[in-house]
């Protein structure tokens, strides 16, 4: 795994802001602007700048290119990654360039992490720019961002150090789902399963979302609230979130094990970590007239008896013992659902039942989860069953002799050689497959721009200087990354190794 | 129950037609009459009623049940009848003169022949004819059984074997081959044998069950109480118990009789019938009938006890079929009165269904009213199963399932439910297309005799049983060997009676086609109602005509064989219609789609493309385009030209379902519709490059350079010249090269201008 550039020099290699251009537009106020600045710790002179230059920026290129304004800055030392998360509302992420060569970084892998940020954000809480109206003062959204943002940012956290997606990770794609190939007959019963799901909670316009292991088996979500809610159920509610340390495998980033930060006095000195473990008492924002749950922390969800996982981040319900039931908002209907999310072996299923459709709160909902139950658990049974005979384990979509990453953007959806055979890549093939995806992405935007109906068809085969072959093919909305170490022929041999891997 | 059950008779009596029913003999009957006939028998073997005079005998065939039948007439001498039955062949005809004598006539040549018994050792119970290989004839004696061989010459007969047994009484049937003889103090032991085209098949020795009313009384069980019975090809004995007013049921085996439960009974005198192989007990003194289906395990009854309905009565021309009972004029209906009389004394039911009317001398057939059944049901699923095993109205159980169906969706039941609804009818269809019964419409009877007499192997699944029930199943007409009471028969038909008989007769032809109008509207088959019309032609033009008549009818119904429903039916009459009518969430449909889906991968049936198609609909309707991907990608709707087609279509408004399309086009290699709309979507080169390796040469080379043109890239069009000259022999001699190069020049000069 690559280092990220913490640096010991500054207190570390990376900055994230957010902050709002509507707001401190009088001088002497310019402090309101920011919600959000990561470290907290930092003089408020050096937020100011990095903001201000950011402002500047924004406000300038505007001037060209009104819809899409500053992406990218490279300044010799930093990268400033540009993200209009909502209207007027930017987050910045400033990383270092570091002499070190494991700093690389592709900064649409870097824009795809404060995307994924925001919206998990949003999944919780709703718009940014809706609380700020519901609270001009700021200090309601501030004192739900900081605990939030450091909550996923201690996924990053590598030792002491955060760790971004580098160039190692150039065969992952954040802000896609990863899913199970099922024959037709098991299919047929997921969706079964799923109406049962749906119909058996009696209320209208419920979704459903089912994972097998760590990927997607079935959703009825919208796109969006898909790869949102699959992050999180990959994250915190797969059977592997839930026992850490059990499986190590997993599609997503981070094989590493962050629950160190509630726990951690090992890092109570450490500069990064001090930030996250300050967390609980007197964080800088931190107002505590605010009642803020942290739907991010780590290990604090829990099977429980009747095979629905539980959590207590949502407190208890006045008067009773009874752990409240999460409740997530939709971007697609804006509606806001109770998520009752059930677990049997490596199955899990996430049901939402609008909050609208359930007058008597907690009762309601326990109600709804019995019938679940009732109806479904056969079905959850023979699901499951059917899936585990199909599945063919953590190396069942690796193909030998290629690694390669297939992206399939109209899905929003990707497949990938799995991390521990990418890992067996030379550094140089790496790298030049970052390069490559780094001007594929240029040449998506470009075209993203020119014509916005067609997609590019592009194919381009790259000699790395370890002699593999890396090769980047897009052709309407599928885009496939493909490295061949031992290809040491010729360029014909390379793509008709190639051909033949698409053809599957 | 028995007071609901008196209560009920009291409306019958009144009503007629009227009352609620779920079992009903049809107007009008078959007339035995024949001046200065001697009684009347039935031969099960020939499903013949017989009737014999003092030198004739005359003989109406009861399968098919065709009410007006000509009788055929053979002369006999003198002498007296004690039973009467017509060899298998039809050839002879053997008559019981006593106790120790058989009297055979030939029917063609005339010639007659006696065969006799020693009278000091035993004397003659009944005899049958069998199609067993070992023997032709069969004698029931005091002693036991004699096997008997005609010889060629059909002259006489030859003892074959003997089996030494006492007897006190037996009972056969020809659609069982089963003999079953009592013996013992309360004649409660039985011996069996089975006569089947296999050979004879000798049971093992059981006794029955009896309750004894005090210590010392010992009942004796009479021939009367005890009935062979065959449902779904197996064989059963049922067994009055008049005592414990229980019916025991027993099911034979190839080695074993086994037990199978108890039926209550309400009334001193029952009676068995089976119809479509569904057990009707008349509880003659209650004057109701209880049906029980006996395949299930469940030992329920189908319905609450209803009375036996007379249907079809002249006059009653209402649309519906059960009308009110004041719609009905008896005074004018010129039916007697004794005739309208239900479970008159004089009634004797013959095995399997029908009844004869002895004093009347009439015989009606048993019909099973399956709307009526079906419609006091609410129990979707088990009414489904209950209809999707009727053999008889296939095509009215096939009606009735698509509505209860139909109905289940419409009311939003639970999707459960109505998924139980449709893996019940596609099981079934499965089974149908297994057994070949669904595809192959006609069977003859002939396979269902041999078929449907085996008895069963022990514990014989499901699977197994099944497969015997169809081939049953389709031997719409049973056979009985019930001997009509000699000494009722032994009264002489009632002259008095008779003219106005004939009146009857004449004037329920008039009504018949009013009858056939009020089935037709009442939702019956349409098939049915164009033969009538012509019965009643053929009966003016003579009494000829009319079986040839009768066996045209026969072959309209049998044609669909099964109630079972193809998937395609599936969609045109149930998902099609129902789509139409339903109203809101299309989800729900959606629901019962996968369902059915996977009901029919379960079954491995293969589904149509129009009932994915229709899938795709509902979900586009409800913009479900992430579930509707899902559904394509693995597979749930396969991969078809059509399925292709409507996503393209619905493409239009999504271009990812578009390429869903557009990618299931390519999975079926139909390379021209792909490289089209390649072309189409202005993928020119990608299109040419697939075309090139699939050698697609349908597809014109002035298709891919007018595209070319018309997108004003000179780049292209040059690209797409040199592909076709390259690529394609001779291209460089025809007009479209030149033109095209011709235009290419041009552009470019305007490029440079």
């Amino acid at each position: 795994m690559g280092m990220a550039s913490a640096n010991s020099g500054g207190s570390e290699g990376m900055e994230l802001c957010i902050f709002d251009l509507r707001r401190g537009q009088q001088e002497g106020q310019e402090l309101d602007k920011i919600l959000f600045f990561f470290p907290a710790d930092l003089p408020f002179s050096t937020q100011l700048s990095v903001i201000g230059l950011s402002e500047g920026l924004i406000t300038f290129t505007r001037i060209f290119s009104p819809e899409a304004a500053c992406e990218v800055i490279e300044a010799e030392r930093h990268s400033h990654v540009f993200y209009e998360a909502e209207p007027d509302i930017w987050m910045v992420m400033v990383v270092e360039k570091s002499k070190e060569a494991e700093a690389i970084w592709r900064v649409e892998a870097l824009r795809e992490v404060l995307k994924e940020i925001h919206s998990l954000f949003m999944m919780f809480y709703g718009p940014v720019r809706e609380m700020l109206e519901k609270d001009p003062s700021g200090g309601q959204i501030r004192a739900h961002l900081y605990p939030f943002f450091m909550d996923y940012l201690s996924d990053f956290l590598v030792g002491k150090k955060i760790q971004l997606p580098s160039f190692r990770d150039c065969l992952k794609e954040c802000g896609t789902v990863q899913m199970l190939t099922v024959g037709r007959e098991a299919a047929i019963e997921v969706q079964s399963l799923v109406r049962v799901l749906e119909s058996g909670a009696g209320a209208t316009h419920c979704y459903s979302l089912i994972l097998f292991q760590d990927l997607l088996v079935s959703t009825t979500l919208s796109p969006d609230d898909t790869i949102n809610l699959f992050a999180y159920a990959v994250q915190r509610l797969s059977p592997r979130a839930l026992s850490p340390g059990v499986s190590s495998w997993s599609y997503l980033r981070r094989g590493s094990t962050p629950s160190h930060v509630a726990v951690g006095p090992t890092f109570a000195t450490v500069s990064v970590s001090d930030q996250f473990h300050q967390l609980h008492a007197t964080s800088p924002s931190q107002d505590n007239s605010y009642h803020v749950k942290r739907p991010l922390q780590h290990n604090r969800w829990s099977k429980g008896k009747d095979g629905f996982l539980v959590t207590d981040i949502w407190g208890t319900e006045t008067g009773s013992l009874i752990p409240s039931t999460p409740t997530i908002w939709l971007q697609q209907t804006g509606e806001r659902m109770y998520l009752c999310a059930y677990q049997y072996k490596s199955l899990t299923l996430i049901l939402l039942v609008p909050l609208s459709s359930i007058l008597n709160g907690e009762q309601g909902v326990s109600l709804v989860k019995q019938q679940v139950l009732e109806n479904a658990s056969l079905k959850i049974l023979k699901v499951e069953e059917k899936l585990s005979k199909g599945w063919g384990g953590e190396n069942a979509y690796h193909v030998s002799g290629y690694r390669y990453l297939l992206i399939d953007d109209d899905r929003n959806v990707s497949r990938a050689s799995p991390p521990a055979k990418v890992t067996t890549l030379a550094k140089e093939s790496l790298l030049a497959m970052s390069k490559l995806r780094e001007e594929v992405d240029l040449e998506k935007s470009r075209s993203k721009w020119d014509n916005a109906d067609r997609d590019k068809d592009l194919e381009i085969c790259i000699r790395a200087k370890n002699n593999a072959w890396v090769i980047a093919r897009t052709t309407r909305g599928k885009e496939l990354y493909m490295v061949l170490e031992r290809a040491n022929e010729t360029l014909l041999y390379a793509s008709d190794a190639f051909e033949r891997f698409s053809d599957r | 129950m028995s007071a609901k059950a008196s209560s009920s008779q009291l409306s019958v009596s009144s009503s007629g037609s009227g009352g609620l029913s779920h079992v009903y003999i049809q107007h009008p009957p078959l007339r035995c009459n024949a001046p200065g006939t001697r009684g009347l028998f039935y031969d099960d073997g020939n499903k013949l009623l017989i009737s014999p005079t003092s030198d004739q005998v005359f003989s109406w065939k009861a399968v098919p049940f065709d009410p007006h039948v000509a009788p055929t007439s053979d002369s006999i001498s003198e002498g007296p009848i004690l039973s009467i039955r017509y060899s298998l062949d039809a050839k002879i005809i053997a008559i019981q003169r006593s106790s120790l004598e058989i009297h055979f006539f030939h029917r063609e040549t005339g010639q007659n022949f006696c065969h006799k018994c020693k009278p000091e050792s035993d004397s003659i119970l009944g005899f049958f004819w069998t199609d067993c290989p070992l023997c032709d004839f069969v004698l029931v004696k005091t002693s036991g059984l004699d096997f008997l061989a005609c010889d060629a010459e059909s002259k006489s007969l030859t003892v074959v074997e003997t089996r030494k047994l006492n007897v006190s009484w037996y009972v056969y049937t020809h659609e069982s081959r089963l003999v079953l003889l009592a013996s013992g103090m309360q004649c409660k032991t039985f011996n069996g044998f089975q006569l089947s085209s296999a050979g004879i098949v000798r049971l093992p020795k059981f006794e029955m069950v009896m309750a004894k009313s005090e210590a010392n009384s010992k009942p004796v069980l009479a021939d009367e109480d005890v009935y062979i019975a065959t449902m779904y090809g197996r064989i059963y004995c049922l067994q009055i118990d008049r005592v414990a007013m229980l019916l025991h049921s027993y099911r034979f085996y190839r080695d074993a009789v086994v037990q199978q439960g108890s039926l209550p009974i309400y009334s001193n005198k029952v009676a068995v019938s089976v119809v479509d192989n569904v057990l009707l007990i008349h509880q003659v003194g209650a004057k109701v009938v209880i049906l029980y289906d006996i395949f299930a395990d469940s030992r329920s009854p189908i319905s609450a006890p209803l009375p036996l309905l007379f249907r079809g009565f002249p006059r009653s021309n209402t649309s519906s079929s059960r009308s009110t009972a004041k719609d009905i004029e008896i005074p004018e209906a010129n039916i007697s009165d004794s005739e309208a009389i239900i479970y008159g004394d004089d009634w004797t039911f013959l095995v399997p269904d029908l009844i004869c009317d002895v004093s009347n001398k009439l015989l009606w057939k048993i019909h099973l009213d399956l709307e009526a059944i079906s419609a006091s049901s609410s129990e979707a699923p088990s009414m489904l199963e209950f209809l999707q095993r009727r053999k008889l109205e296939a095509s009215k159980a096939k009606q009735l399932c698509l509505a209860i169906t139909r109905n289940v969706i419409l009311e939003r039941r639970p999707v459960s439910t109505v998924a139980k609804a449709i893996d019940i009818l596609l099981v079934s269809y499965s089974l149908s297309l297994k057994t070949g019964s669904y595809l192959k419409g006609i069977k003859t009877e002939k396979t269902s005799h041999s078929a449907g007499t085996q008895i069963g192997i022990p514990q014989s699944g499901a699977s197994a049983s099944t497969g015997e029930v169809d081939a049953h199943g389709t031997s719409t007409k049973h056979q009985s060997s019930a001997i009509v009471d000699n000494e009722s028969l032994n009264r002489s038909g009632n002259s008095s009676t008779s003219d106005s008989e004939d009146n009857t007769q004449f004037n329920s032809l008039k009504a018949n086609p009013k009858v056939n109008k009020e089935k037709l509207s009442g939702g019956a088959e349409s098939s049915s109602s164009e033969v009538h019309p012509s019965s009643l032609q053929s009966q003016n033009l003579g009494p000829s005509n009319s079986p040839l008549n009768a066996s045209v009818s026969e072959r309209q119904e049998s044609q669909l064989m099964s109630p079972a429903i193809s998937t395609d039916e599936m969609y045109s009459l149930l998902f099609a219609p129902v789509e139409e009518e339903i109203v809101g969430d299309p989800s729900y449909l959606v629901a019962i789609i996968v369902e059915f889906l996977r009901s029919a991968s379960s079954e491995k049936i293969k589904v149509q493309p129009n009932i994915y198609v229709l899938t795709i609909q509902l979900l586009a309707r409800n913009e479900r385009y992430a579930e509707l991907s899902l559904f394509i990608i693995n597979k749930i709707l396969e991969p078809s030209k059509e399925v292709a087609m409507q996503l393209l279509e619905l493409g239009r408004q999504n271009s990812q379902i578009r390429k869903l399309g557009l990618d299931m086009l390519r999975q079926l290699s139909l390379h021209h519709d792909y490289v089209l709309l390649l072309v189409q979507d202005g993928y020119y080169l990608e299109a040419l490059r697939y075309a090139r390796k699939h050698k697609v040469v349908t597809v014109r080379p002035s298709l891919f350079l007018e595209a070319a043109v018309s997108s004003n890239d000179s780049q292209l069009l040059a690209a797409v010249l040199r592909f076709f000259s390259d690529f394609t022999p001779g291209f460089k001699n025809t007009t479209d090269c030149h033109g095209y190069c011709r235009i290419l020049k041009e552009m470019n000069s305007d490029v440079a201008v």
